[in-house]
């Protein structure tokens, strides 16, 4: 499964596509479709469907999503898992995929917010 | 619950569902009931070990000693008076703000410390708010810096670069005693898209669970998935 990001920029390739010696072992079960919706009035993603890394973070895939955004440091984001419950920063995609994955992927909410301070 | 706020009942209410979760998984969270009233606040404890890298180690490394070979951590101590002795920090006593502990061998040094976190229900906000407190187990109280050098880095991002401007200290509405608390401002802003989404989809959410999984993390609380999977109708 590939995903459908047109990946412009050298940041987005190296976070979303996996390290040369995994892709040759052509296991696609390391990745997980992952299918971002806004809420609110956030900025929707042009690619909404990406396949991620089962062993990233929630914390890293939020800091790919606010700079895909270009949101500026005033605005924090938050994910969310069954649109009602956010997961620890530090939390696997891929276990979320096992708790709340149907269809073959994962729907996540992501919310932007002012941040404190 | 409407425009992101909640009244006190619904507070409650959400407070009692956490609760019956809590208990079935064995989370530790409990009611605390103010008098004889139905009003209260939720109430856990966590002890954490803390790894020495997690501290303010860098900014007080001495020249010219072994710290190279030693992790050390140091807990500042609120200006209480009496620094009184540790025996399991070992304290190597600098300054009379200061308690070293130095783990020789090069291992690195963790100290457990006890987390306290309550939910209380803030009428002039509508909303939840989050108190807590950190202490030793000796009962030594730590600053914030402290407590938020023991959360662990990828839980600090969430407030930014300036996350101490929102937590202050307070006094508990109930205990009277100093506590840090995030202040409830923003809450009911980033509430608000939430659970209009959740009431265009017509499904129930438990608001202050949904708060919490949002704030706790930004002061070292996990708040796990079980309380989110266990409601999940079997496949």
């Amino acid at each position: 499964m590939s995903d459908s990001a047109e990946s412009p920029t050298e940041t987005q390739k190296e976070e979303i596509h996996p390290p040369p010696d995994d892709s040759a072992t052509n296991d696609d079960k390391k990745k997980i479709d992952v299918l971002l919706k806004a809420v609110g009035d956030t900025p929707i993603m042009k690619t909404k469907k990406w396949a991620v890394d089962k062993g990233r973070t929630v914390q890293s895939l939020a800091q790919f999503i606010s700079r895909f955004l270009k949101l500026d440091a005033t605005e924090q984001l938050f994910i969310y898992v069954n649109q009602s419950f956010a997961p620890s920063p530090d939390q696997e995609v891929g276990v979320l995929f096992d708790c709340f994955g149907s269809d073959g992927k994962l729907v996540l909410h992501y919310c932007k917010s002012q941040a404190w301070g | 619950m409407s425009c992101g706020v909640l009244d006190e009942e619904e507070f409650s209410r959400c407070c009692q569902l956490l609760l019956h979760h809590s208990d079935s998984v064995g989370d530790g969270w409990s009611w605390e009931a103010v008098q004889s009233s139905d009003e209260g606040y939720l109430k856990k404890t966590v002890l954490r070990s803390v790894p020495a890298d997690q501290s303010i180690t860098q900014k007080h490394k001495e020249s010219g000693s072994d710290s190279e070979q030693f992790d050390y951590c140091r807990f500042k101590t609120e200006e209480q008076g009496v620094n009184g002795s540790a025996d399991s920090l070992r304290p190597d006593v600098e300054d009379e703000d200061d308690c070293v502990c130095r783990a020789p061998g090069g291992s690195s040094c963790s100290s457990v410390l006890q987390f306290e976190y309550h939910v209380l229900y803030s009428c002039s906000y509508r909303t939840p708010v989050l108190y807590f407190r950190a202490s030793t187990l000796e009962g030594r109280s730590l600053t914030l810096e402290d407590v938020w050098n023991s959360v662990h880095p990828n839980y600090r991002l969430g407030l930014q670069s300036r996350p101490l401007d929102a937590i202050t200290q307070q006094e508990h509405p109930f205990l009277g005693q100093a506590f840090f608390f995030l202040h409830p401002c923003r809450t009911e802003e980033f509430m608000k898209p939430l659970l209009q989404m959740t009431w265009d989809q017509n499904r129930p959410v438990n608001y202050v669970l949904s708060w919490l999984s949002v704030v706790g993390p930004m002061v070292g609380l996990d708040v796990s998935l079980d309380y989110v999977t266990l409601q999940q109708p079997t496949v």
